[in-house]
């Protein structure tokens, strides 16, 4: 080896360690923000409401599924709370269980507010979310039974529900779960979620009731009898991984019945489909909204829930999202179509079959196993 | 070289007593240079993997409980071998697909060779996403697929959310890691020698199997190894092309680690999962080894 080539060497070497230091002390540089106390005023809070400038200078990051729904959230609630308040609010997502827990184990938590789901918020409370501090967060609007754990508010309401094709089943259209799961009387592809490591309570709930448990023995779930009633189906089902392919398989008559979220229920029909909901025994859902544990400024973080949950902010969520407000002085402007698809009316609170959020906070894990493994069988 | 060449052995160069001098000199430089390398597979793969090692044996508690569960779980014992028939299948389409795909590269004139490249390449640089939606759209029902194969009578043919689907979707995506490895072994192979069988008599098949089979192996090795190891871990593409029952195991690895906040046992899959590709790699190794002492023989 010559002399000049190894100098031309030498060089780049150095180069080299010099970038690696560079990103060792980037990888290693501390995070923004520390907790500041914040002065949100005197009094009982009132949902909707934040004092003026109280946030100034103080960053929080909101999390939440994406899509038309987080760009909703954002606009109806998030943004209109970072002008009042002065606090500069980032968004990230989607949520992710996963790093919901590796930030709270590493104590490096970056992820403050987040929209969960109210099984995953019941089952976590305490060990990954903080208790909802009720004398920043008004909880009185909350319809009754909505707020389902300690640790969360809901986000929203909507439903699990059956939607048919009317053409196809016409003047003698499906009306009960039975019928759901009856493929001789009502012959045709039903779509249901599949997903494995994903089960929204209802799916199970609508088997076993099927099958004719009586709606008070629901609890504890038979998860046995209530795969065998969905195995008695199976050729019949076309599982699906997200909402969004749920909607696309009604939308495109890949199916004639299907086990989905009123609000994509309610956008397929927007679109043209021939596509009905049955609202027998429906399910309520509800996102929830939850604070991270070891999130670095809790205060603010209750703040922003407290707005979030405002009856105006709500109602414009509905109005751009199409899930129901978990505001009871909500009045959303809609047209009858998005009207006929709320959840929370009295109508529709008379034929729901409320689903047990605390009996799934600690069965969930098994019946989600139950459920992945029927699946991959 | 390759990585056959370096799992065969093939890396023979040994240092002469002059270079010894250097050595030092040029190891600080070797060190400087790989620096960046090493500072990014010691955090984010050797890190990684030691926590994960870590929390297979420790959490929920210490001990084996997370390997028991996971080998005695008829499920994910089902689904570990459906991972690895899939994979298997999809290396032997890659193959059978690839094989002559390489051969037409470097067999006929620079402008079909540039066309076959260019197949090649535009996919591979390509999202995997946008291909494996790609794929959605052309075999779903009522897709451009389904519907030739309605067309000439064949419509209970399924192909979205079915195991064919999958290895469709996966073969085509991993053909590029098949056909670069086979190409750069076949386009250095003296094609001289061929001539030579044909003019001591060998038919053009006989020279095929005797004389360039044997020298484009490495490549079948390399290519091979490649596209089966990758399919182990496939998880998009199962995932959207498949039905739930067609799972492999990185979907089974998300339910654990993403729904079910199991890293323990997310861990002791990723565990199982990395022995058994090790041990795929040895049988391999030892494969060539033998082949290469052969060769060395004849």
């Amino acid at each position: 080896m010559t002399t000049s080539a190894r100098c031309r060497r030498a060089p780049m070497a150095m180069a080299s360690v010099l970038v690696t230091a560079v990103l060792t002390v980037a990888c290693s540089a501390p995070g923004p923000g520390s907790a500041a106390d914040v002065d949100l005023g005197s009094g009982p809070p009132q949902a909707g409401t934040i004092k003026a400038d109280a946030l100034k200078g103080v960053t929080l990051t909101f999390v939440s599924y994406g899509g038309i729904y987080q760009d909703g959230q954002m606009a109806a609630a998030v943004d209109p709370f970072a002008k009042e308040s002065g606090a500069q609010i980032l968004q990230d997502g989607p949520t992710d269980n996963a790093k919901i827990k590796a930030q709270v184990d590493s104590g490096n938590v970056t992820w403050d507010v987040i929209d969960s789901t109210n099984v995953f918020t019941a089952q976590h409370c305490g060990d990954l979310f903080m208790p909802i501090d009720t004398s920043i967060v008004d909880v009185s609007k909350i319809p009754p039974g909505a707020k389902t754990d300690d640790c969360s508010v809901p986000a929203m309401q909507y439903g699990l529900i059956v939607v048919y094709n009317t053409e196809k089943y016409g003047a003698n259209p499906p009306k009960t779960w039975a019928d759901f799961y009856d493929t001789v009387k009502f012959p045709g592809k039903r779509a249901i979620q599949g997903k494995p490591g994903e089960l929204d309570p209802g799916v199970l709930e609508g088997a076993v009731l099927a099958d004719g448990v009586a709606p008070d023995k629901v609890y504890p779930i038979d998860v046995d009898r209530a795969l065998r009633k969905l195995s008695s189906i199976r050729g019949d089902i076309v599982f699906c991984n997200t909402g969004a392919e749920a909607q696309q398989f009604v939308e495109s008559g890949q199916v004639d019945m299907a086990l989905l979220w009123s609000g994509r229920a309610y956008t397929a029909v927007k679109n043209g489909a021939p596509f009905a909901p049955m609202w027998d025994q429906w399910m309520p859902e509800a996102d929830t909204i939850a604070v991270a544990k070891g999130a670095k400024n809790p205060k603010a973080s209750m703040a922003l829930i407290n707005y979030y949950l405002g009856a105006q902010q709500q109602a414009k969520l509905t109005e751009l999202t199409s899930y129901s407000p978990i505001n009871v002085d909500s009045k959303p402007q809609l047209d009858d179509l998005a009207k006929s698809f709320l959840t929370t009316t009295p109508e529709r609170e008379q034929d729901k079959f409320p689903l047990d959020v605390a009996w799934w906070a600690k069965n969930n894990d098994a019946m989600t196993t139950a459920y992945a493994d029927w699946l991959a069988r | 070289m390759t990585v056959v060449d370096v799992l065969s052995g093939r890396d023979t160069a040994r240092q002469t007593p002059a270079e010894t001098a250097n050595t030092k000199r040029r190891r600080r430089g070797a060190i400087g240079l790989l620096s960046p390398s090493l500072i990014l597979v010691l955090g984010v793969f050797v890190a990684p993997l030691a926590i994960m090692l870590w929390r297979a044996f420790t959490d929920p508690e210490v001990g084996f409980g997370n390997f028991t569960w996971y080998l005695t779980d008829a499920v994910q014992h089902d689904v570990l071998i459906r991972t690895f028939t899939t994979a298997l299948i999809v290396t032997v389409v890659c193959l059978v697909v690839g094989y002559p795909f390489a051969y037409a590269m470097v067999a006929f004139g620079p402008k079909v060779r540039a066309v076959l490249t260019l197949l090649i390449l535009v996919p591979f640089w390509t999202s995997l996403m946008v291909r494996t939606f790609a794929w959605v759209i052309l075999l779903q029902d009522n897709g451009p697929v389904h519907s030739v194969f309605k067309f000439v009578g064949l419509e209970q043919v399924r192909l979205i959310r079915t195991n064919l689907g999958v290895v469709i979707g996966m073969s085509q995506i991993l053909l590029p890691f098949m056909v670069l490895p086979l190409y750069a072994v076949m386009v250095s192979i003296d094609r001289r020698l061929v001539m030579a069988s044909a003019s001591l008599g060998a038919r053009p098949l006989t020279s095929f199997r005797r004389i360039w089979v044997p020298l484009s192996m490495p490549g079948v090795g390399a290519g091979c190894l490649m596209v089966f190891i990758s399919s182990l871990g496939f998880y998009v593409t199962p995932a959207l092309l498949g039905s739930p029952n067609n799972s492999l195991i990185s979907q089974q690895i998300y339910v654990q680690v993403n729904s079910l906040l199991q890293w323990g046992k997310g861990g002791a899959m990723g565990v199982v999962l990395l022995i058994l590709t090790f041990a795929v790699l040895a049988v391999l190794m030892l494969a060539l080894r033998r082949a290469a002492r052969e060769e060395q023989h004849e």
